[in-house]
């Protein structure tokens, strides 16, 4: 039993595609660029050449914000979308109709229809592959070159999430929608 | 306050060039696994061979460490093997170079493993060359082929009975790679003079600008540096190194300020402190009012200029009459002189911990060693040199050397290669003014199309190495296959070069084989190893192995031409006999003894270290005690005070111990013994026209990773950046085709409009737009930047210089 959440030291990010590819080789997830368990998202460059703003052109890494409060599994008309004993969000694929009010009920759109397994998929923290053999990392944290994420047991007040979070400034995505994520970005 | 930011996937899927999807489905593993790939090189019809990606299993598995292949930069990993079959790659946490990362291509090192197009058995060519028609052999016909030729191609027997032993009638080339020594003693031991490598197409020059002038090309210590100039160096982009990562967590306010100067706004810009557009090729004028600006407001390092300089009176006097100030740069560089004298007093500021980043790049443009000898000079003046957040020599392990097999043939010629005479009229090697071991590759194909050769080379060696995709002018270097007698080529993937083979030797991948233990120097030195994770599938073997099947093929029946031609060896062999001399040409001497032996033997002078490597893949002298782990990402190789970041008190490693700011000898070359600008250098592009630059991406390496089926994934085509308004103007939109030309040819790829380039220069990024069609992913997906660009030479060394080119743009 754990409660676990994710911090991600996102000024780090380059936008270099180490996570989504790690996610996909472990995870197996189908090619297509819309089949992404996580992503990075970019602002389109502002202003003229060379007169550019570069802080419009920040990376933002972004997955499945594994809500307290999810909607999407809220509006799961047959529970297939769950919380696990360690509070994450998962999805059953054998109860998942395809019905997408999951997707539609995302605010971070963090869903998205998985064509092999007919599922409407989505980041579960890497909980039947590396958290099932007793790792201790997702495989975006473990393989990420500049070392954004931050993963661990946020009811352990020992653990480096916790204490992460307790000495460094962060902020919730759309926090106003009371979804309550468990996912924090370091400022 | 909290930020609120927008993340959305679909906005991801509009801000990206990587828009459309791969039409991936699934493919059974019985198909991936089975041999039936066809006849020859063009059975594989897009489409029809697809891609299965499954997802790691919860139960038993164990880690092999080995070390990644995907780049140059040998990244440790781990990898799980399930069943037998690699189910995932890892960072391996024990190496300190690579410090527990793995980029997007380290992971995609799976689909290199198992890509259905690669080369699975050996094959001799049946149709005409470059036709890419071969039939499947046994390994044992392949060598003989080699030896005897077919009734489409000769063979060695053949060519050096014709060019009586003459061995360096043989071109040996190849790729980057820890097992590019392995060939390197075959092209040894066979006796050629004529090798040629990445050198001259890849860091060449800036190797050698600091390597004449430091005495080393030294790493960079961005973990400490506070002031970072990252100048033509898309660190963030390029072959994500990991000896670059560091920097990327200090800069924004956290420790670290970074200047970015590209004259395109790349991810590198992105995360700077501050970016500056230059003109291509002009650099060069940056740093000498850098330099101009330092002395004249006297921020240099007196105290270390007066112990370790060598002719700076007479350089200092050079820059300071021929006022390269920053108001004399402003209008060259693009980048105003107020940042000229900011950048000059930050440097000083922080200097030591002030790093102008060496860089890691082709070479650009013709002025390229003399940029390198000028960063080199200007980081050196501020004393920020083997220190800590300077630039480091740091610290190295020794290995034991093994025996090579190095013979000299009588009738061997020296490299082909005409001796500059500096006579008027006579032919001279005019490619270049320094011959370097690495040789010019460019030069080196267009003398012999040109037929100004001093003798006939009639077939080449080619290892892990793609000339039709590597260097400029794709035309000439297909000219150059089609005109070689015997052309055979060892490699992993049906690449375009391959298809222009006689014979073909199928190599394992990377996770397949151990390769020659290599020792890693640097603030943190270790000896890292790649082991085997998985026997060679289909029958692709080591380059090792192969080597030693293919010498013991052809090494008795060579010996017999020798005999025939060579008279010192007629003279041994009266002397001592034939079994005694044939000993030493014996071409199947260095492949006796396995990798793993060779291995053994070369850490033996360390106690457990063949252990330690075999289970961790990474070894150096205290590692037990040294290392430990501080966070799940963060660990300690070596204690701060057991760090190499000085290890000759700021001394040069130059024969003088001095930095050269002046090299006299330069001048009877025709070369600037110290750096001036020369009004040539000036950017400029005829009107109408654009400069084409190219570059590197974070999810490709070169041709190399072209067909990996992941990384397509995530970029399936490369497009030519074209400033916006111009594109507005010429009524060009997103993805449109667009045909780029410049005078020895065009390719065509598809239009990303951005305001992140100049309006008279376009970029696309290379490795794109292979004609194999034998390669399912890469298979014309993009352009081809080699297809274009000019081969224009650097006076120097003979590099290539790659952005010396002016292109028009149509949409088509």
């Amino acid at each position: 039993m754990a409660r676990y959440g994710m911090a991600l030291d996102y000024k780090n990010c380059i936008n270099c595609k180490a996570c989504e590819t790690a996610c996909k080789e472990e995870n197996g997830i189908l090619m297509g660029a819309d089949k992404h368990r996580i992503w990075v998202g970019t602002g389109e460059i502002e202003g003229q050449y060379p007169l550019l703003d570069i802080s419009s052109n920040a990376f933002y890494p972004s997955q499945c914000q594994q809500c307290d409060e999810a909607p999407c599994e809220a509006v799961c008309p047959t529970q297939a979308t769950y919380y696990d004993e360690n509070g994450v969000v998962r999805v059953n694929p054998d109860q998942c109709i395809l019905c997408s009010y999951c997707m539609n009920a995302c605010p971070y759109d963090a869903r998205y229809v998985e064509e092999r397994g007919m599922t409407i998929d989505k980041c579960n923290f890497c909980s039947d592959t590396r958290l099932a053999r007793g790792e201790t990392t997702t495989a975006c944290q473990n393989t990420c070159p500049t070392k954004v994420r931050i993963f661990g047991d946020l009811d352990d007040p020992n653990s480096e999430i916790s204490e992460v979070l307790r000495t460094r400034e962060h902020y919730s995505l759309k926090a106003h929608l009371g979804t309550k994520p468990k996912l924090f970005y370091l400022t | 306050m909290l930020m609120e930011v927008e993340i959305s996937r679909r906005k991801f899927l509009q801000g990206t060039v990587a828009m459309s999807v791969v039409g991936a489905t699934a493919l059974s593993t019985t198909n991936l696994l089975s041999n039936d790939h066809g006849g020859h090189g063009k059975s594989v019809k897009a489409g029809a061979v697809s891609f299965h990606n499954t997802k790691t299993g919860q139960g038993e598995g164990h880690d092999v460490a080995t070390l990644c292949e995907m780049c140059v930069n040998k990244c440790a990993a781990l990898a799980r093997v399930e069943n037998g079959v690699v189910t995932k790659l890892n960072p391996n946490p024990m190496f300190p170079k690579s410090k527990n990362m793995l980029c997007a291509r380290g992971n995609a090192g799976i689909q290199a493993l198992y890509d259905p197009d690669r080369l699975k058995y050996p094959m001799i060519r049946i149709g005409e060359k470059g036709e890419g028609k071969f039939k499947r052999v046994t390994w044992d016909e392949a060598y003989a082929a080699i030896l005897d030729g077919t009734d489409k191609f000769p063979g060695l027997s053949k060519i050096l009975e014709e060019e009586e032993d003459n061995r360096s009638s043989m071109l040996f080339c190849a790729g980057e790679g820890m097992a590019e020594h392995t060939f390197k003693q075959f092209y040894q031991a066979f006796g050629s003079a004529n090798w040629l490598n990445h050198a001259s197409i890849c860091l060449q020059t800036v190797a050698s600008g600091y390597g004449v002038t430091l005495g080393s090309y030294p790493q960079a210590d961005l973990d400490n540096a506070e002031y970072i100039i990252m100048a033509g160096a898309n660190r963030a982009e390029a072959i994500v190194t990991p000896d670059t990562m560091d920097a990327f967590k200090r800069t924004k306010g956290r420790g670290a300020k970074m200047i970015c100067i590209d004259p395109r706004f790349t991810n590198t810009a992105a995360k700077a402190d501050k970016w500056l557009a230059i003109k291509p090729g002009t650099d060069l004028a940056l740093v000498l009012a850098l330099t101009y600006v330092t002395l004249t407001e006297e921020l240099e390092d007196k105290v270390y200029i007066e112990k370790f300089f060598n002719g700076y009176n007479e350089y200092r006097e050079s820059v300071i009459s021929n006022k390269y100030t920053p108001e004399w740069a402003e209008p060259i560089t693009g980048i105003s002189a107020k940042d000229i004298y900011e950048m000059a007093r930050d440097f000083a500021a922080h200097a030591p911990k002030s790093v102008y980043y060496p860089g890691r790049r082709s070479t650009f443009a013709k002025n390229d060693f003399q940029l390198r000898r000028a960063m080199a000079i200007f980081q050196a003046m501020h004393g920020a040199i083997d220190c800590k957040g300077g630039l480091i020599f740091g610290g190295k392990l020794a290995l034991k050397p093994h025996e090579g097999l190095a013979p000299l043939y009588e009738m061997a010629q020296a490299r082909a290669v005409v001796k500059r005479t500096d006579k008027e009229g006579h032919q001279g090697y005019d490619d270049c003014a320094v011959v370097s071991g690495g040789g010019s590759w460019i030069g080196w194909r267009n003398r012999f199309l040109e037929d100004k050769m001093p003798y006939k080379v009639r077939g080449m060696f080619c290892y892990k190495h793609n000339p039709m995709m590597n260097m400029p002018n794709t035309q000439k270097t297909a000219e150059m296959l089609r005109k070689m007698d015997l052309v055979v080529t060892i490699d992993t993937m049906p690449s375009d070069t391959v298809m222009y083979a006689d014979v073909v030797l199928p190599e394992c991948t990377y996770l397949e084989r151990t390769d020659p233990v290599k020792t890693f120097g640097g603030v943190e030195p270790s000896i890292a190893v790649r082991n085997k994770v998985i026997d060679p599938m289909f029958e692709s073997k080591p380059v090792m192995d192969i080597l030693k099947g293919l010498t013991t093929k052809i090494s008795k029946p060579l010996f017999e031409i020798s005999k025939e031609y060579d008279e010192e060896i007629q003279d041994l062999i009266e002397e001592d006999g034939e079994e005694e001399t044939y000993a030493e040409f014996d071409l199947t001497l260095p492949f006796l003894h396995s990798q793993e032996e060779l291995n053994h033997h070369a850490v033996s002078g360390y106690e457990g270290a063949a252990e330690k490597l075999h289970h961790d893949g990474v070894f150096y002298p205290k590692q037990d005690e040294y290392f430990k782990q501080i966070s799940a990402n963060e660990h300690q190789y070596y204690p701060e005070n057991k760090k190499s970041y000085s290890v000759r008190g700021g001394k040069p490693v130059t024969p003088s111990g001095k930095v050269e700011c002046v090299i006299a000898s330069f001048a009877k070359k025709g070369i600037d013994p110290m750096p001036m600008w020369r009004d040539e250098y000036e950017f400029s592009v005829p009107e109408g026209k654009f400069k084409l630059l190219t570059g590197r991406h974070a999810q490709f390496t070169q041709s190399g990773s072209a067909n990996n089926a992941m990384l397509n994934d995530l970029m399936p085509e490369n497009f030519v950046w074209i400033n916006k308004r111009v594109a507005a103007e010429k009524g060009i939109k997103f993805a449109d085709m667009i045909e780029v030309s410049s005078s020895i040819g065009s390719t065509k790829l598809k239009a990303y409009p951005t305001e992140k380039i100049a309006p008279d220069q376009v970029f696309f990024i290379h490795g794109f737009g292979e004609e194999s069609e034998a390669l399912t992913w890469a298979y014309k997906n993009g352009g081809n930047d080699n297809a274009i660009i000019e081969d224009t030479i650097e006076p120097v060394y003979g590099a290539a210089a790659m952005h010396e080119t002016n292109v028009s743009i149509k949409k088509v």
